[in-house]
This record gives C-alpha cells, structure tokens and sequence, in this order.
C-alpha cells in the first residue's frame, strides 16, 4: 500500500462549486491537465515530465464490426418502454407552454382523455347506466309520450364528431352546446370526481417524466460476470435477468472462444419482483452474488468450480424501494443494502442487518433525490455511504462517531455547478483504497487516503449519465481498464488509467467507444419494413447492465465486454490487444476519403440495395418456410449508412452466423406469444340483441344457405371479402397478359402455376392450336372474373405473383426462383373451378329488404348496419347486367361493379411498402 | 422564419461536432480532422452567447487531433496553438499553460519556459478569478522550471572542479535562479492546494542556504494548515525533514501518530511501529500494537510479510512475557468478528502456504496465539509444514501449544 511521492499539484478550495454548469461538448480533449516530474530523482540535469492526461495507453482493437449477441434471445416480446412523446405535449400551444419553468408540458388532458375513452365503465358506469334510458342517440325523432323523460343527444354527438375532425386545429372553438353540456353535467357524470382523478393523473405524470429525464433505478447494472476458478479456463458464468417480466435469475455458463457463446442451459430462479440490479464478487474462490428487486434483496451463492449449481442464501424484504446493493469483496456473505428512505445497511447472511444510517437528508447540501448508494472501501468495517451530493465513509463498528467525507458536490472537487453523483465504485481490485465516482459531467478517481480531493478527473463527454461501471484491473505495469456505460443512449466508453501506488494517477490514452447493441442492426440480414422496425426497437432497448471478462492466450489477451438491454438480450464484443507492443493498424484512408460526407457514391449504392433488399426479402420468405438460403453472399455490399461516417467492416463469417441464429430464435420467440395486431374482426355482441338473431321458427333456405357460407369462409380461413374496395379501382392497363404472349413465359408459368393449372398450360404449351387456347383461356378467365371476390386469398396471391415477375424483371441474376412442385393444399384450385352458384340473389336481397327487416323488429337505425354486415358475407355478388331488385342493387354498392369488372384486367402492381 | 436558418446553423454545427466526437472516439483521427475543418467554418458566423463557444472546442480538439496524428512534429502544433491563442482572451492563459505542459512532456524545456515567461507578461483588463489562478500556476511552474535550471548549475558547480573565474559566474547565475525561483514557489505553496512538487523543490533550496527554520515552518504549514487537504504526503516531507536534521524522537513520533490517526494504512505505519516496538516506555509499545494492528485491517496489507512479521513480533514478545496479554485482548475484541474470516480462514491458508512459506508462517503464528491451537488456519499450515519437515513450524508448533492460555485469556 504505497502512496505516490508526489502529487499532481492542484488548487483547493471550499464551499459549493464556482464553475458554471452545463455539459461542455468536447471538455475532455487536448487537455494535459498538469505535468509532473517523473524522474526518478532530480538530481539527473534533465528533468522527464509526465501528463496527467495524453500519456499513452494500450490500443485495444475490436475484432468485431458490431456488438454480437452471445445468448439466445430473451423469451419475451419487450414492449417498448414510455417515450416524451407519449406524455409530452404536442400542439400549437407547445412553443407557448415551453417559455414556462418547467421547460416541458406534460399532456395532461389526453391522458385524461385515453382514460375516459379506455375505460368508460370506470370513468362514466353507474350514471351511464343511470341515464341510459333517459339520452336517445338515434336520428328519429322522440315520441311524444318519450319526450317527456328523455333527450334527444344526437346534435351533440355530431359536434363531438365536429371536434374529432377538427382535432388540433388552432382555430378550434368548443360550440356552445358542448360547452353547455360540459357545463352541466362536469359536477356529477365521473365515477370518481374529477379534481381527484386529475390530481392522481397528474401526480402520476410528474412521475412518469422523471422517470424519463433520468431513471436511476437500474444504476449499478443488472449483468455481472463470474470468472473461471483458473487463470486459463475457458468456461465463465453470466449472471442476468430474464424473462417476460426481468424477474427470472439465469446463471448461464458461456465459453469465451473466437466468440463468447453459452454452453447448455442456465440455472434459472423465478423472482417476486422485476431484477434491478445484479451485483458479484469474489471471496475465499466463492462468488456471492446479490440481487436486487424494489422490495426484495437476494444473495446467491455460487462455488467457482464449474457445474455447481448456485444456491441461495437468503433473501430480506424492504418496506421502501431499495436504491443498492453492493457485495463485499472482503468478508463471505457480506453486502451493503441502502433504501429510498435514506438508510444504509450492513447485511450479513450469518448474522443480520445493521443498520448504519438513517437520514431522510443528503449530506452536503441539500437534493431531492431520494437515491441513497454504499460500497466498501479497503477496510473490510468501514463503508462508503453515497448520496447526490457527494460520499462518506463510515465505521460499521461505530458509525456514529467515526466518518469522514470522501467526496463532496463543490469547490474541493472542482465541480461544475448541478452536478450529482450518478454512480459511485470501489475499485478494490485495481488498488484497494481507490474508488471510482461518476457524475453526469465527469469521472473522478479517488483515494481514501487523501480525501475530497480526486486523483484523477476527466469530462466524459457522455450523452446520458454513466449508471455501469465496470473496472478489469491490469497487473504491474499496466493499465487498468474501466468501462463507463449509459443507459438510454446505449453508450460505452472504455478508459485506461494507471497509478495510485507508487506513481500518481494518470489517464492513459483516449478514451475509446465501444460498439453499442443498436449498431449490429446494419450487420443483421435485411428484414422487411415492419420486422425491421420491431427489430430496431428491440435493439434500441436502453441498456440494463455491463460486464467484462479477460481472456489471455499467450502474447494475446481479448477483453470481451458484454452488455444487457432492457428487452433482455446480451450482446457481446471482443477487443484484442498484443502484449508485444504492435504498430497500430493506421485507419484505412481509403475508405475514410469515400466516405466524407456529400459523396455521391452513396446514391447509387442506395440504388443497388434497392434490388438486393428484394431480394432478401424473398428469400427470408423461404426461410420461414423451411428452406435455408444462402445468405452469407460475399458480394454483398454493407448496407449504405445514413451518417456518413466509414463504412465499416463486414461482420466475420462467425458473427453474421449468431446474427442469424439469433434473429430466427427472435422470431420464433415473438411468434409463440399471442399477437397484439390481430386482423379486424367485427364484434357482433354490440350490433344485434339475442333477439335479432333468433332463428325464426320455419328456417329460412336463405338463413341456412347464408350461415353455410358463413361457416364456409370461416373453415377456410379467409378474411371477409372486402365489399367496399379499399383503393379507387385500380387503372386499366392497356395490355392483356396473355399468357402464352410469349413477352415473359416465366411469369405466364407461374401465373398458371398461382391458378392451379399448370399441367394445362403445359399441354397448352407444347401442342394445341392457338385458337382453341384462346377460346379455352377466355373461358377460363370469365370462370375467374366469377370466383373473384369469393376468396381474398387469391387476391393476395396476384400481389405475390406480380413480385416475383417484377423481381425476375429486375434481376436477371436472382436466385433461381422455386420450381413449380405441387401447391399445397389450400392453394388447390378446386373452389374456383366450382360451377358458379345459381343466381339466387333476389332472395338473398329480400333477406336484407328494409321490410324484412323490420318484420324482425330490428330497430330502424340499426338496419343499415345489419344490412352492411349482412352485406359482406354474401355469397356471390350479382352479376352487373341484370340487377335483381333495385334495393339489391343500392345494397350492392356500385363500386363493387366497378371492382368486379377490373378483375378480369391483370392486377396492378401494388405499391410495395418500404421499397 | 427569421429564427430558421438560426436552428438550421445551429442544429448542423452539433450535428458536425457530434461526428467529430465519434471519429475521435474511434481513434479516427484523420477523418475527425476533416470534420473539424468543417467545423472551423461556424466560427465565422457564430454570435451565439453560449458558454462554450466554438473556439474552445476547437482548440480542445484541435490539440488532441495533433496530438495523435501529426507524427509528433511539434511545428505543426505549435503553429496551431499560437492560432488559437490569438483565438479567445478568455481562455489565453489556458492555452499558454496546456502549451507548456505539451512542450515539457516532450523535452522542450527551454521553449515551454520561453513561453511561460510571455504569458506571464500578459495583461488583459481584469482578471476573473480563474485566470488568477492560472497566471498563479503559470508562475510557479516558472519557478519549477528556474529550479531545474539551478539544480543544473549547483550540479556543474558540485562535480566539476572548475577555476576560480569560472566558478564566480556559475554561482552568480545560480543565485539568480534561485532568487527567482523562490519567489514564485513561495507565492504557490501559500495558496491551499496540493503542492508536492513545489513544496519539495523550495524546501530543497533553502535547506541548500541553510534556511531550515523557514523549510521546517513551510513543511508545517503545509502539512497543519487546516485549509489545506489532509494529504499524506504534506506529513511525510515534513517526518523525512526533521529525521534528515536529526531531530528528536519524540517529535517524530508525534508526527508520524497524526499520519496514522489520518491514515492508518500508510506505508510509514511500519517504521512507526518498529520505532515504537523499540522503545522501553509501555505507552508507546502500547500504541505501535495498535499502530500494527490497524494496518492489517487494510485490504491492501493483507499479503504484506513486513506487516505480519511485526504483528508475530510483538505478540509473541507479549505472550513470552505473559504481561499487557490485555493489550492484546482490547485490540482483539474490535476484532475477532471478522478478522478469522478476513484472514484465517482454510481457503487463505491453502492460498498463502502456496504463495509465500513466510507469510503463512507468521500468520500462523498469530493465528495460533489470537485463535488457539485449533484454529484452521494455524491447524493446516503447522501441519504442512511439519510435513515439509521444515524446523521452524515445528518450534511454531510447540511454541503455540505451549502459550495457549494466552488464547484462554483473550477470548
């Protein structure tokens, strides 16, 4: 335990910080700091002097162009957590709400308003139901007898619909009647008045927006990694949480190779609580390994030797969040547990908790937050006690009497003004009276035996605070290694500092970024749009823990760090560094002078991707179909970057395979879970009364013939038929694709082939005359134009078909495109070739008559619906020469024709999304 | 629409700088370079009130470009310095004192004093508090620099014999080094900070004209002065000044009793308690078994032979002379909850007997004595080592078997 001779020399001063605040851009460069003698005695005639910051450092190179995923991917499909926009407020009135203190305007009224129109029973039940009978909403006018008790609400509602449209309008005024209305009825209509619901709302939004500007519960990280009992063993544990909800404990070995992977199944522990933080270490060749949930603290036991289940040790419940737990690196079963009301306390598994502290208060000065923190320091009784404001150590034996201040918010620091510790760290194992302290503004080292004033401080130009830390001490002679990492912004910083006994603290080197999980989503094979755009918000998950494990083989050593997302993935990079001192690899100029911005090549590069991405697409297709594609195509060029920074390496062999095994355990895992975008179906609970839709006492043939459709459909699996064209009818193209035209036989083949007859135009093909084909394809076609509209699939069907003669149309050297084998089943043709069904249609129209209807006694207003409804399960539609009744044919609204005709035309080709 | 181009400028300079920071990050000095001279281009138009203005940042990361990729040819950055001095008067200084401190890491002492002499003549209206203390540093790095250059002479003056005339004008210049020297290292080391070098340096040079009156009251200061921070340092200079001019024990000792109330694991502490160990007067044997029992609570001394050998020395004196066996006892009681697991345990005795025969033959020997004969750790390493039929554990053996009241009575 040497200390330096000498120090940096440094001004000390007292009381609270001078310097303004604000984070600086580029604070941390070109800055020496101080210099100091480092000859070895000054008696020598030239003095060597050193810099307390731009001395040289280790060059740790990345093997890998993007972070690689080690595990499979978290069983769960992560929903997305709260983004401002979610809550913040986004109208005309913003700019004007902005000039106010807060700086933000929270969207109090559409949350407000989500809750009314989301829960309606809570908000509105009982005096809904009270007044059911008293508000008419139809368009008839009231009986006379009814006036008397009830009112007609009708106007009122188109207003509201008025105002819907109107939506964000500047010019919006609130008409007199709803403003009457509001006026009348706000004292009485909520089930829960609506001052006090507000008041929660509001409450719960302030919340929330803290929650946002800066969440501090996952500080300290939720992943650690247990070393292997030997120097040289391959073989590590992970330690991370996952699950649906974080509340799974997994102990996962993983083997670090070329790259980490995991061996065999985790050790699993199911928790009572969402794991915020994951925290291990070492004693007596034990890992402890303590985890924290808001109200419950766990601690683990896990023996180094590999294949030794871990076993857990106890368990404590807090009546407060609790905001830490550190594990001692000196004593077994020995853990710091601090909580949100301002306590701290020394756990020991075999005898019980101490508690060390109790102060509401922050130390220094005074702060809000209610973020308490505690680590250990070199002295195995002694803590550190961390709020905003700075850290203590206190005795455990005597924690009264015996503390002193380690670190303060101020003028001794050299802080700026507003800033607060964000994570504190003893960094026993690179020195063991140094500790690690990081604000939003900067990292500090300390020493215990000079306190208050840091060792070492450097601005680390971060975005989001650095709530992970991670130290990998280096050996005599070395550098240790610490890793800062963000939580939000995925960032990853990777800072070398050496010193502290013998020689004073030095940073050594430029701090160096790691790659972050979001930036492997170029490197992933291209998805389509939306896949794409779940896949990015699934990278995009802010990060939850931060690991690092050394590997050393021979001259060579790999630091591979891991990282966790929020969504409960593990990501993975290796950096290398050569013992032997190495010239560096000088950035490839080449590419550098390419890639400077405005470049032109990037356009047509976009241009070729345009093909590429297409062809992707198809071929993850047939992927999920079960045939495996080649995807590894070394011609492939990277996908063009939107910012213009160097495009860069293309991922290894081995890293595109885990991409690829990872995405496909993605998709079975998003796919297992029940879908949140179900197709639209129509409730028919809120339409018709049980009366409605009684079978009237002799059965209808129409009735049977409608429900036999009905079931029909249903078996089949085909949605409804769209009665309504969503689109205007597409144009008429003036060319016929005839099949046998001869312009693209491949498309004409699989057009047949997509129609089911494809031996038929086989024969057709090599033998019969033309004419009689022709003659044989009109009637084909006209038997087409009938089934049309039977079934959506087919139409689904053109839309693919016309992709695969567009693609064979822009890529000649496209993958061979899948022979014509036999369709499956459902694919079968046999419905269509059915004979078309008699022409029924005027009972079918009597069936949906207004007078039919309202012999059943469904109410006048509701007889539009039903008739819709109605509508679009019927069968066939009529044929347009001879309308059978003319309240058929106003049923059958005219713009189906128009469909129905367009049908026998090839289909335009839809715009696909996205390419 | 005014405030658009405004947004646009502004939002395309941080998009700009946002790129440099990631090239940086990277290592990638060449293209941030070419982002910077982008970059350059917006301190044309900025009126901005911020701050940060443009031109620290690129100076900031101007330096530190040139630093990593201008092949180390100091023209080039010393062109771009004197650019950027020209650049703020706010931040002249500064810049003078990180160019300083660029030319001294490389050698160039000469040019770094050069240039500390220019910033030191530089006077811009009034100072803000904040370039009173750089002109203040820029000052006493002066005098370190004037230091050095007396140190050289007083050398060439000490090991050459050279003729009388010679001599003369040697010695003049020294004594002009000094002077000066001394004027900005004494205005430094007035100021609350830590001052190591500074401090060392003036102390040097008046203990070489004698003036150790005012060495040992600026030694005092610096290490007392409660304004200053408690930096060990401060105490060992002055511990190592008054041993070097032979003072009494008994002022070292009190100086080095402040060192251990501050600093309990300070590599002294061992000097401390074999200067204590050896004294005959029972108060002070009394405070070096604390002073040792204190070190090897630290984490970092765990391993330390040095420190467990004194520890083994002192107890077994006290156990063979069965008297103040109470010392121990008071020390133990604060203790005997955590140190068996903090330092006996089987695991560690497997670990030290492995690593180093020494150390685990003087922890066991305190372990047998503080724990008993049954104790793991005593019990495993005097078993290996009769094993290994090495004579000394045998002694250890016998010894701790025979002392075991001693155990009885502290437990």
């Amino acid at each position: 335990m040497e200390f330096p001779d000498v120090l940096f020399p440094s001004y000390f001063g007292c009381g609270p910080p001078m310097e303004e605040g604000g984070p600086a851009p580029a604070a941390g460069w070109g800055e020496q700091g101080q210099v100091l003698d480092a000859g070895p005695g000054r008696c020598q005639t030239e003095a060597m002097f050193v810099p307390r910051r731009g001395g040289t450092g280790e060059s740790w190179e990345p093997t890998e162009a993007a972070a690689v995923p080690c595990v499979p991917p978290n069983a769960s499909c992560w929903i997305p957590s709260l983004v401002p926009q979610d809550i913040l407020y986004h109208g005309f009135l913003r700019r004007k709400l902005r000039g106010g203190r807060s700086g933000a305007a929270l969207d109090f009224a559409k949350q407000l308003g989500h809750f009314f129109v989301d829960h309606p029973e809570d908000a509105f039940g009982s005096l809904g139901r009270l007044l059911h009978q008293n508000f008419h909403l139809g368009n008839s006018k009231l009986r006379r007898q009814a006036r008397d008790t009830t009112i007609r609400m009708t106007a009122l509602m188109e207003e509201i619909d008025r105002l819907e449209a109107k939506h964000g309008c500047p010019r919006q005024f609130l008409s007199p009647r709803l403003r009457w209305f509001s006026h009348l009825c706000r004292d009485w209509l909520f089930e829960v008045p609506l001052g006090l619901l507000a008041d929660c709302l509001h409450e719960e939004l302030v919340l929330q927006w803290a929650g946002l500007l800066f969440d501090d519960s996952p500080t300290g990280g939720a992943l650690a990694w247990l070393p292997p009992e030997e120097v040289g063993a391959q073989t590590g544990r992970l330690v991370y949480p996952g699950g649906p909800a974080m509340n799974h404990l997994y102990f996962q070995d993983v083997v670090l190779e070329e790259l980490p992977h995991a061996q065999g199944s985790p050790v699993q522990f199911e928790l009572n609580g969402l794991i915020r933080q994951v925290a291990a270490a070492r004693v007596d060749g034990e890992d402890f390994v303590g985890v924290r949930s808001d109200y419950h603290c766990g601690v683990w036991r896990v023996p180094a030797r590999m294949g030794v289940a871990p076993t857990p040790l106890q368990v404590i419940h807090t009546s407060v969040p609790a905001s830490c737990l550190t594990v001692s690196p000196h004593l077994p079963g020995e853990l710091a547990v601090c909580t949100q009301s301002g306590s701290v306390y020394l756990w020991s598994v075999e005898s019980r908790l101490q508690r060390l502290r109790h102060d509401p208060q922050t130390m220094f000065f005074r702060d809000h937050s209610p973020w308490r923190w505690s680590d250990f320091t070199a002295h195995p009784r002694v803590l550190s006690c961390a709020d905003r404001t700075g850290l203590q150590c206190l005795d455990a034996r005597a924690p009264e009497r015996c503390h002193f201040d380690l670190f303060k918010v101020g003028e001794e620091a050299n802080c700026q003004q507003g800033e607060r510790v964000v994570l504190p760290m003893y960094l026993g194992r690179a020195h063991p009276s140094q500790h690690l302290v990081t604000t939003q503004f900067s990292m500090y080292v300390l020493d215990e035996r000079l306190p208050l004033v840091p060792v070492l401080k450097w601005a680390h130009m971060m975005k989001a605070p650095p709530l992970f830390a991670h130290l990998t001490p280096g050996g005599p002679g070395r550098s240790h290694k610490v890793l800062l990492g963000s939580s939000h912004t995925q960032e990853l910083l990777l800072l070398q500092y050496q010193g502290g006994s013998r020689s004073a603290c030095q940073l050594a080197g430029p701090p160096q970024k790691l790659h972050p999980i979001t930036s492997c989503l170029q490197h992933l094979p291209a998805q389509l749009p939306h896949r794409h755009h779940l896949l990015q918000q699934r990278l995009g998950a802010p990060a939850a823990g931060l690991a690092a494990a050394v590997k050393e083989e021979g001259l060579r050593e790999s630091l591979m760090v891991f990282q966790l997302s929020e969504a409960g993935d593990i990501f993975c990079q290796r950096l290398t560094h050569e013992t032997v001192q190495a010239p560096a690899p000088a950035p490839t100029s080449g590419d550098e002078t390419t890639a400077s911005p405005g470049s032109s090549p990037l356009i047509e590069e976009e241009e070729q991707t345009f093909y590429l991405s297409n062809l992707e697409v198809i071929i993850n297709e047939e992927e999920d179909a079960g045939t495996p594609a080649s995807l590894e195509d070394p011609e492939l060029p990277p996908q063009p970057c939107t910012s213009p920074r160097p495009c860069p390496a293309v991922s290894t062999p081995a890293a595109a395979l885990q991409y690829r095994r990872w995405l496909k355990g993605l998709s079975k895992v998003c796919r297992e879970s029940p879908r949140r975008s179900r197709p639209l179906t129509l409730s028919q609970k809120r339409l018709f009364t049980r009366k409605d839709l009684e079978v009237p006492a002799a059965p209808n043939p129409l009735h049977g013939r409608a429900r036999q459709r009905l079931l029909q459909a249903m078996g089949e699996g085909g949605g409804i038929p769209s009665w309504d064209p969503p689109h205007p009818p597409p144009p008429v193209l003036p060319q016929l694709a005839e099949p046998s035209g001869g312009s693209d036989p491949l498309s004409a083949r699989l057009t047949a082939a997509w129609c089911g007859d494809w031996g038929q135009w086989w024969e057709e093909r090599s033998g019969f005359n033309r004419a009689e084909r022709q003659r044989a394809l009109r009637e084909r076609r006209r038997r087409q134009k009938q089934a049309r509209g039977r079934r959506s699939l087919s139409a689904s069907f053109t839309s693919s078909l016309t992709y695969q003669s567009e693609l064979s149309e822009l890529s000649d050297s496209g993958p061979p495109l899948p022979s014509p084998g036999p369709l499956p089943p459902r694919d079968s043709p046999q419905p269509r070739q059915r004979s078309p069904p008699p022409p029924d249609s005027p009972e079918e129209a009597a069936l949906l008559s207004s007078q039919s209807l309202r012999c059943r006694g469904i109410p006048k207003e509701r007889r539009k619906t039903l008739r819709d409804y109605l509508a679009v399960w019927a069968e066939s539609p009529v044929e347009p020469p001879d309308p059978p009744s003319s309240q058929a044919s106003q049923l059958c609204i005219p713009s189906s024709q128009s469909q129905l005709s367009s049908a026998s035309q090839p289909r335009r080709k839809r715009p696909r999304m996205g390419f | 629409s005014s405030q658009e181009p405004k947004l646009n400028f502004k939002k395309s300079k941080e998009v700009c700088l946002s790129y440099i920071q990631d090239a940086m990050l990277q290592k990638q000095w060449k293209r941030a370079a070419e982002f910077l001279s982008f970059y350059v281009e917006s301190l044309e138009k900025d009126f901005s009130k911020e701050y940060v203005n443009p031109s620290e940042i690129i100076w900031r990361v101007g330096t530190e470009i040139l630093c990593h990729c201008s092949n180390g040819s100091m023209r080039e950055f010393n062109s771009f310095i004197e650019q950027m001095k020209t650049f703020g008067v706010k931040r002249y200084l500064k810049v003078c004192l990180e160019h300083a401190f660029h030319l001294l890491c490389n050698g160039q002492i000469d040019d770094a004093y050069q240039n500390l002499s220019l910033a030191e003549s530089w006077r811009y209206g009034e100072q803000t508090a904040i370039q009173d203390k750089e002109m203040k540093l820029i000052q006493a790095y002066r005098g370190l620099l004037d230091y050095y250059s007396w140190s050289k002479q007083k050398n060439i003056l000490l090991d050459h014999g050279l003729d009388e005339f010679e001599n003369l004008s040697v010695e003049q210049e020294m004594h002009s080094y000094f002077r000066k020297a001394a004027v900005n290292l004494k205005e430094i080391i007035k100021i609350p900070g830590v001052w190591d070098l500074f401090v060392k340096c003036y102390v040097d040079l008046l203990e070489f004209y004698g003036d150790h009156n005012e060495a040992h009251q600026v030694l005092t200061e610096y290490a007392y002065n409660s304004k200053f921070p408690a930096n060990p340092n401060a105490h060992v200079y002055l511990y190592q000044f008054l041993k070097r001019h032979g003072e009494s024990k008994k002022s070292l000792i009190s100086v080095l009793k402040i060192l251990h109330d501050l600093v309990p694991s300070h590599e002294l502490m061992i000097d401390f308690n074999t200067m204590l160990q050896k004294s005959k007067k029972r108060k002070r044997c009394r405070l070096g078994l604390e002073v040792i029992f204190a070190v090897l609570d630290y984490a970092g001394w765990k391993e330390n032979v040095k420190a467990w050998s004194c520890l083994a020395r002192q107890v077994k004196q006290i156990a063979i002379a069965e008297k103040h066996v109470d010392w121990i006892k008071q020390e133990w009681n604060s203790r005997k909850d955590w140190w068996p697991a903090f330092h006996f345990t089987h695991y560690l005795a497997k670990q030290n007997w492995k690593e180093s025969e020494s150390l685990s033959y003087e922890k066991a020997l305190v372990a047998g004595i503080l724990l008993g004969k049954d104790c793991k750790y005593f019990k495993y390493v005097s078993h290996q080592g009769c094993k290994a039929q090495v004579k000394r554990f045998r002694i250890l053996k016998k010894f701790v078997n025979k002392h075991n009241p001693v155990y009885l009575r502290i437990s």
